[in-house]
């Protein structure tokens, strides 16, 4: 076959999987329903306000509820404040390990 | 119409083999390439979905959400506030709420304890998260051991384990009664950790937080807008720290490439002084330049974009966990719901194939536009 | 009949810089079609490149070049005994004219090293756009002429010098041009291949061909199949132009 013919065989090939994954995308979204409004009713009767995705301090855990003087409020890439964050070292306490 | 689609096929056919003929270089030009795709387009699927899971899921969340400061600081706030506040006219509803975090030496990781009123689980058992249990390795049935205010154990029974699906929300909350809470902790009665609200007419939720605030000065309101707002930005940034990482990658990868076609080499300029002289036009040399690109990044986007959408909605996007979890020994299993943004991978092909295809053809016009007889000269 | 007339020509390289340079001066030339014509002289003296502005891959920098009988190809309408001036033509047309009425034999071969002998001799036709399964077909027959098929899928850097050059005729005559040339052909051959080239060529003649051939060799210009010898020297046709 040739070089063109196969080349053009291969795009439609990726070109109809990513058909089919928009699909697949389509299909989970429905189906995902039941799932959602689980975790739906979870914030409802909770009253959850954040999402669980970093979970290493109180701030990163529960950003929308982290008091003002806390990192990332102004805005997430502002790691410090202040220059003296990367200048002071975190505390021996917490440098040990568990 | 046949002559020009045929002309285009044997030229692209002349690429491809021409791309063969060189298939090292090539090969690993595509395998950067595809890589560099995967990267941005692993980022932009994982951002969306979450991004749209936040905004479904948080669209639920308090209306406000009242805390208490002391000199500065996050403060319990008194259960007396519940009364006047309810008062306040648009308030249909306020309860407070009992929640806080446990740091669990034994693994270290972090818990959010909260004390479920409705439907709280039996006295003396506690509700998991599916990220706590698989860390401990719970099960139902099984205890818990945890820490006192005042040092001494407390054992839970596990009662049930929430499902992996819920981890984006759950993945590590320990829910209790309200008396359990207040024991473990040794809660001051009559404190809250905060209070919710409902208001019955959303327009009125600054209106509503401003008459708290006069209310009771030593609150802070947080209203659900902000609540969804801090996440935009959140993802904004995540996304955006990974997309400047990626823009790195990218310039160094668009440096390498124009780097590489800059320098024809003497045999590419040769073989073009050959087709030139054999009648192929400047033209024709120049559609075979732009398909010997195309063919490479067309290939790599399509690849690039079937592997990322596999990888973050199939694989969980695993490969991102190392740059996302930081010092958390928790972290959620995604099952992301897919969500395709056609507009953001339309930018994305643009900015890949096109200036791709721009780096090839425009170090051969030059060579391109070589006299037909000068390979006959030299 | 195709018709080769050079009025005054003249090809300046370099023009205006101090290594200015002139290949031709004021060349007068009437080729005569369906002969073998051969252009003979030192190295140097021109004739590379007068080949080159008959086979419409120069411009000339002052006088004409006109042909006849090409014009078809281009001009579906035209008459076949159209004149055409190919000096004022643009590179589309030049070109289109010398992919179909030229077949240009290098002096180096000039063959895509690294690509198959039947795509070799199959290139000059990609941009025609005609049928891939005729042009094919039509290699594959060349190749079988000149008894070299069993190389077509083999790398063309892979085959010896007599067989290297029966691929660049091959490729030559791939959309069947009414003007062969060859720039110094036996360059590289010995005796033997050489007088099996004139023996080509003289088939070629046979077929109606008109041919061009620049060289030095003796082998070349005192061949029996030649009926015109064109001796130049320093840009000028010093012996056998058009008024002797």
């Amino acid at each position: 076959m040739r070089n063109s013919g196969i080349f053009f065989f291969f795009i439609l090939a990726c070109l109809s999987i990513l058909a089919v994954l928009a699909m697949h995308a389509r299909h989970a979204r429905a189906g995902a329903s039941a799932v959602l409004a689980a975790n739906v009713g979870l914030v409802k009767t909770l009253g959850l306000t954040d999402l669980c995705l970093f979970t290493e301090a109180r701030y990163t855990r529960h950003p929308s509820m982290a008091d003002l003087h806390s990192p990332f409020q102004d805005h997430p890439f502002a790691m410090d404040h202040f220059p003296s964050g990367s200048l002071v070292t975190p505390p021996r306490l917490l440098q040990r390990a568990p | 119409m046949n002559r020009g689609f045929e002309r285009h096929r044997s030229i692209i056919d002349f690429s491809i083999s021409s791309l063969i003929r060189r298939k090292g270089k090539n090969l690993s030009l595509l395998a950067v390439y595809t890589l560099v795709v995967f990267v941005i387009a692993s980022t932009i699927f994982f951002v969306q979905a979450l991004k749209r899971e936040a905004a479904l899921l948080l669209g639920e969340s308090p209306d406000i959400v009242v805390q208490r400061l002391v000199a500065g600081r996050h403060d319990l706030i008194p259960i007396g506030y519940v009364e006047k506040i309810a008062a306040i006219r648009g308030v249909s509803d306020v309860k407070p709420r009992l929640w806080g975090y446990y740091y669990d030496a034994a693994v270290g990781a972090n818990y959010t304890v909260m004390a479920a009123d409705s439907d709280p689980p039996p006295a003396g058992g506690v509700r998991l998260g599916n990220g706590v249990a698989s860390t401990r390795r719970l099960s139902d049935g099984d205890v818990l051991t945890m820490r006192g205010a005042d040092g001494t154990p407390a054992l839970f029974t596990v009662e049930k384990v929430l499902p992996e699906a819920s981890e984006l929300v759950a993945a590590d909350l320990v829910m209790m009664t309200a008396e359990d809470f207040r024991t473990l902790f040794a809660f001051p009665d009559g404190r809250a950790t905060d209070l919710v609200l409902s208001v019955s007419n959303p327009r009125e939720t600054t209106t509503v937080a401003a008459k708290i605030v006069r209310l009771f000065p030593d609150t802070r309101p947080i209203l659900k807008s902000e609540i969804l707002r801090t996440y935009d930005s959140v993802f904004d940034w995540r996304g955006g720290m990974l997309v400047v990482i990626l823009s790195v990658a990218l310039l160094s990868f668009i440096i390498f490439a124009w780097d590489k076609a800059t320098g024809l080499s003497a045999e590419e300029r040769k073989e073009i002084g050959i087709l030139k002289s054999i009648g192929w036009e400047t033209a024709d040399v120049l559609m075979l330049k732009f398909w010997e690109g195309t063919v490479i990044s067309l290939s790599a986007f399509l690849v690039g974009t079937i592997l990322a959408y596999l990888h973050v909605f199939f694989f969980s996007a695993s490969l991102f966990e190392q740059a996302l979890k930081g010092w958390a020994v928790l972290y959620p299993r995604f099952r992301l719901i897919p969500v395709i943004d056609p507009y953001q991978l339309a930018v994305l092909f643009f900015l890949t194939v096109v200036p791709y295809a721009v780096a090839t053809i425009i170090p051969s016009w030059r060579a391109a536009t070589v006299d037909p007889d000068a390979v006959m000269r030299s | 009949m195709t018709v080769i007339e050079l009025v005054n020509v003249t090809k300046t390289f370099n023009a205006g810089r101090t290594n200015q340079f002139k290949a031709v001066q004021e060349v007068s030339l009437s080729v005569t079609p369906g002969r073998v014509t051969v252009l003979k002289g030192p190295s140097g003296s021109g004739k590379t490149t007068l080949l080159a502005l008959i086979g419409c891959m120069a411009r000339p920098t002052s006088g004409r070049i006109l042909l006849r009988g090409v014009g078809k190809p281009l001009f579906p309408g035209a008459e076949d005994n159209a004149e055409l001036e190919i000096s004022s033509l643009p590179e589309r047309f030049l070109t289109a004219i010398r992919r179909s009425a030229f077949g240009f034999i290098f002096q180096q071969f000039n063959l895509v090293r690294g690509v198959t002998v039947l795509e070799n001799v199959m290139l000059p036709a990609y941009p025609t756009g005609e049928k891939r399964g005729t042009v094919r077909r039509r290699a594959q027959g060349l190749l079988e002429m000149f008894g070299i098929s069993r190389h077509a899928s083999s790398r063309v850097d892979l085959l010896s010098g007599g067989e290297t050059q029966r691929v660049a005729i091959a490729r030559a005559l791939i959309n069947d041009p009414r003007v062969l040339i060859a720039d110094e052909p036996t360059a590289h051959l010995d005796t033997g291949l050489s007088r099996d080239f004139m023996e080509i060529m003289g088939s070629f003649k046979a077929e109606g061909k008109t041919i061009l051939i620049a060289s030095h060799d003796p082998l070349v210009y005192d061949s029996t199949l030649v009926d015109r010898v064109v001796e130049m020297r320093d840009g000028r046709i010093i012996y056998g132009g058009d008024e002797s």
